[in-house]
């Protein structure tokens, strides 16, 4: 029986990281492929994942490996070929589009490596916007503040007028964070965060997604960079479109960080 | 060629579309062709049939050897002798439907050819070959002839010759035309020419006229002169055909701008291509030519599909023409200036598109082409952070007011799209419009009860006929020449309620010699108020036969063929312009799918990026149908002032108003409807795979 990279249920109840009854995030035989035939692209195979309430997780791997694809679905932006994937209750993969973008609306947060702001909207209205999207019960007024709150967050209060190509790089990272923030989604998925940015704005920015956990929220970040999988609450290696079970994927949580040595050298980046 | 392919397995549908759309394009230019396309064909019709160069209508010509008479002229090759009259359908009752007859001798017939394309020539007594439509082979048709005698005529054939095209005619053999006529001899001589130029013709005619006067025989109404191989009902459609011709000009502005977008596009969607080629050390004078074979290239292939569909068009509406006001079904024919036109227009066209594409994809700075995919990011000009501070509207609606600001260039593009397709639906529809109300005008005279006079021997009238009935008038009608102009006459009571008596200048004429002439034709020969018409070797009144009274003239089917020639103008013309705009609207939204992904990941769903999309698309489109308008009503009018200034006649302008409304529907429904399918294309994939495209 091929073992898996990610600590059991059980093994998380014990250590009391997740909720054994109801993980948040719960992903079976998960697979994903593009095309049909001898031309078919995998993206990722029979992947079964958990992740607690609160925790934050980081998913390394080499480039290819499937790891931007799971993060995808888990974020609720693409849909597996096959498998069940369940988040806070939903059964996301049987959600209809209009259906699944409400939920990811109103569920997930997500930082995309190229930030992927709308370019014609300033730093409020991108933010507002996904309030907007997500809630249409908050009022015009709330939503400013609420939007103006979430960027003072970040440390942009006195660049919110300003539009994406008036930011920095960093800074456009920032509106992307205070826009996956200001919905209160339970989870955060973060696909390299860091990848377009200095190794100062990178602390920041991982900073502040970390600092989201203590809020409750779960952090699902996806990325290369080893120093920043060490500080995560546990590390889940992908490898060809799998779960790497020869890498010990699991730090000995709260206190973390425990990526090992063999983490790193597997994980080749 | 090789590139092209390469281009097609790589992106198959886009290149197709292109392909297509450039054939369309191409395609349209076909209604330049029409005019050619119909009078080639009207004369390969003639050529079959051997029509007359002179044709004469007689008096009686009593038992005199007409053909022996007139053989003897110069330039005379043939004469063929006939005779033509009208009977009355449905003998007996009131107001019958009217048929022309003509007798010829199916032996002899040189000139004037008379088929029978189904069953056979008339051969004996009261056998007739009727033209379609008319009745069936083997029916027994009763017509009342000029006698007043009732005579049973058996269908043998369906058939004709194209000069009666137009007509619905019975041909039959001379001795029973003869009854029917109540002549002795024959009262129509056609005469086949050696020398086709129309002074000699002329010349032949008045060299006829001369002999026959010396027998006693009067000409009936001007010797009709063919010259130079033409039908003789060019001139009936010679109006309404560079009237299509003119709108050639309308299909070609709108097949321009198709072809501008279509390369456009084609060329401006590889900038970040090309700036990875540029990253990699190639050369922009390289990169340049690659782009401009490629457009050549697909310019190419669309032409192997333009030019055929060039020649159905013009085909399809040039039989359309003549079927309809003529009676004519032309073979194809094919008008070889134009086919070179179009490919010219083709292949020149996107190569000069394309050379101005190229120079742009390739002059933007390397670094900004490659880390931006629209070449410039919103907020670097000016007018874009002006935008950017304009608040009204909700967010969506604000984010598709700053994109039109910042895609000027596309947002301007697709409005002159729209502009051009609107006006091309409005000037279409209102030269429709136009030429219905000038026919309808134009006919109306023939609601009255008319009489004619006679000038010469053999024709007796009842003058009182007119008086008998007060809602009645009596007119002349002849046709006269002026100054090289051929000028219908028409003599009228000076208190007639037949025609309208409004005039732009002067006043009505009280007297003899007294004239009002059209303001158009005024101004185009250039004759003043008070300018004496009889000083000019003007009007020459031959000779009248007697009227053939017309109780009410409807002209429903004129309206129907003008509707029907028209729309199909309209169609082909209106079909280039929504491509160009379907095309525009496409690249818009493709180009934004990146953006469009990114608002599906924080929530949107599908209704929300329609939101976008027609939240830029309806500002557009109404400021197009607005420009339309204003384009399709001037451009209207100056092609109908054109029309009018090189045919000296005087039609006027109606806009056709009505249409407005449909108009505005079908390009608000119609972007709504493509901006939802486009919508609907680029949504359909999860966002993750449209990111990571933009990554």
């Amino acid at each position: 029986m091929e073992l898996t990279a990610h600590i059991s249920p059980l093994d998380l109840a014990i250590s009391g990281s997740i909720d054994l009854i109801r993980p948040l995030v719960s992903a079976t035989d998960l697979t994903r492929r593009w095309g049909r035939g001898s031309s078919a692209q995998l993206g990722i195979d029979g992947v079964d994942l958990m992740i607690g309430y609160g925790e934050l997780v980081a998913i390394v791997g080499p480039s290819g490996s499937g790891k931007s694809t799971l993060g995808a679905l888990v974020a609720g932006i693409d849909r597996p070929t096959s498998g069940s994937l369940v988040i806070d209750g939903t059964r996301i993969d049987r959600l209809s589009n209009d259906r699944l973008a409400r939920w990811r609306g109103g569920n997930v947060g997500i930082v995309f490596q190229n930030f992927h702001l709308l370019p014609t909207l300033n730093a409020t209205e991108n933010v507002e916007l996904a309030l907007k999207l997500a809630d249409k019960s908050v009022g015009r007024r709330e939503r400013r503040l609420r939007s103006g709150e979430a960027l003072a967050s970040v440390g942009l209060g006195d660049k919110m007028k300003r539009l994406p190509t008036q930011l920095s790089g960093g800074e456009q990272q920032r509106v992307a964070i205070a826009r996956a923030v200001v919905t209160r989604p339970r989870l955060i998925v973060a696909d390299e965060p860091t990848g377009s940015l200095d190794q100062e704005s990178g602390h920041v920015v991982f900073d502040l997604l970390a600092g989201l956990v203590s809020s409750g929220t779960t952090v699902l970040l996806i990325t290369h960079d080893e120093n920043l999988a060490k500080r995560t609450d546990r590390v889940i290696a992908m490898l060809d479109g799998r779960v790497d079970a020869s890498i010990p994927a699991v730090s000995e949580f709260v206190d973390g960080p425990l990526a090992t040595d063999a983490l790193v050298a597997a994980v080749a980046l | 060629m090789r590139q092209v392919l390469r281009e097609v397995r790589r992106a198959p549908s886009r290149i197709v579309v292109s392909v297509f759309a450039l054939a369309l394009a191409i395609g349209a230019i076909g209604v330049f062709a029409i005019p050619t396309v119909a009078s080639s064909s009207l004369r390969d019709a003639a050529e079959r049939d051997n029509l007359a160069e002179v044709v004469i209508g007689t008096s009686d010509t009593g038992d005199m050897n007409v053909e022996t008479l007139l053989d003897s002229l110069d330039n005379v090759q043939a004469v063929d002798t006939q005779i033509e009259t009208e009977v009355s359908l449905d003998a007996g009752a009131p107001g019958g439907a009217l048929l022309k007859v003509i007798g010829f001798d199916g032996q002899t017939q040189q000139i004037d050819l008379v088929h029978a394309e189904d069953g056979r020539l008339p051969e004996g007594r009261d056998e007739v070959l009727v033209s379609n439509g008319v009745a069936p082979i083997g029916t027994t048709v009763a017509v009342t002839g000029q006698d007043g005698e009732t005579t049973d005529l058996t269908v043998v054939g369906i058939g004709g010759t194209s000069f009666w095209s137009a007509t619905s005619a019975a041909f039959t053999t001379l001795e029973t035309a003869r009854d029917l006529a109540g002549l002795e001899g024959v009262n129509r001589i056609v005469i086949s020419a050696d020398d086709v130029g129309k002074d000699e013709l002329r010349a032949t005619a008045d060299s006829a006229r001369d002999l026959l006067a010396q027998e006693d025989v009067a000409m009936t109404f001007l010797p009709i002169t063919i010259a130079n191989n033409e039908h003789p009902v060019e001139a009936d459609i010679e109006q309404v055909s560079s009237l299509i011709g003119i709108l050639g000009i309308v299909a070609g502005i709108v097949a321009l701008v198709l072809l501008g977008s279509t390369t456009n596009t084609l060329i401006t969607e590889r900038t970040r291509e090309v700036a990875v080629m540029r990253a990699l050390g190639a050369r922009s004078r390289p990169l340049r030519r690659r782009l401009r074979r490629l457009a050549v290239g697909i310019a190419i292939a669309a032409v192997v599909i333009g030019v055929p569909l060039g020649i159905l068009i013009s085909n399809v509406i040039a039989r359309m023409v003549l079927q309809e006001f003529v009676g004519v079904t032309p073979d194809i024919a094919v008008s070889l200036p134009v086919i070179a036109g179009s490919v010219l227009f083709a292949l020149v066209g996107a190569r000069l598109v394309a050379a101005r594409a190229a120079r742009r994809v390739t002059k933007i700075p390397l670094a900004t082409a490659l880390r931006d995919r629209d070449g410039s990011p919103f907020g670097r000009r000016f007018t874009e952070r002006l935008a950017s501070r304009v608040r009204l509207g909700g967010l969506l609606d604000r984010t598709a007011f700053r994109n039109g600001v910042h895609r000027r260039s596309r947002s301007m593009a697709i409005v002159a799209q729209i502009t051009a397709a609107v006006a091309a639906l409005l000037i279409i529809a209102s030269l429709a419009t136009t030429i219905n109300d000038f026919n309808a005008a134009s006919v109306e005279p023939f609601n009255w009860v008319s009489r004619t006079e006679v000038a010469g021997p053999g024709l007796d009238i009842d003058a009182d006929v007119a008086d008998s009935d007060p809602r009645s008038e009596v007119s002349i009608d002849a046709i006269g020449e002026f100054d090289g102009w051929q000028v219908d006459v028409r003599g009228v009571e000076d208190d007639t309620l037949m025609i309208d008596r409004h005039l732009d200048e002067g006043s009505w004429f009280v007297q003899s010699k007294e004239a009002v002439v059209s303001t158009g034709f005024a101004e185009r020969v250039g004759v003043n108020i008070v300018y004496s018409l009889d000083e000019q070797p003007a009007v020459e009144l031959a000779g009248l036969t007697e009227t053939i009274v017309i109780d009410s003239f409807q002209d429903d089917g004129g309206r129907q063929a003008i509707l029907m020639i028209f729309g199909a103008i309209g169609f082909v013309v209106v079909s280039v312009a929504g491509l160009a705009v379907a095309s525009g609207l496409a690249v818009n939204v493709y180009e934004r799918r990146h953006e469009f992904a990114a608002l599906q990941a924080v929530g949107g769903r599908k209704r929300h990026v329609f939101r976008v999309v027609s939240a830029e698309l309806i500002p557009m489109a109404v400021l197009g149908i607005g420009f339309g308008l204003i384009a399709g009503y001037f451009g209207g009018k100056a092609i109908m002032g054109s029309f009018e200034a090189s045919n000296a006649v005087e039609i006027g302008y109606t806009f056709a108003a009505g249409v407005i409304p449909a108009a505005a529907a079908v390009v608000i429904v119609g972007s709504l409807v493509l901006g939802g399918l486009m919508v609907r294309r680029v949504t359909r994939q999860p966002a993750a795979l449209t990111l990571r495209s933009a990554a």
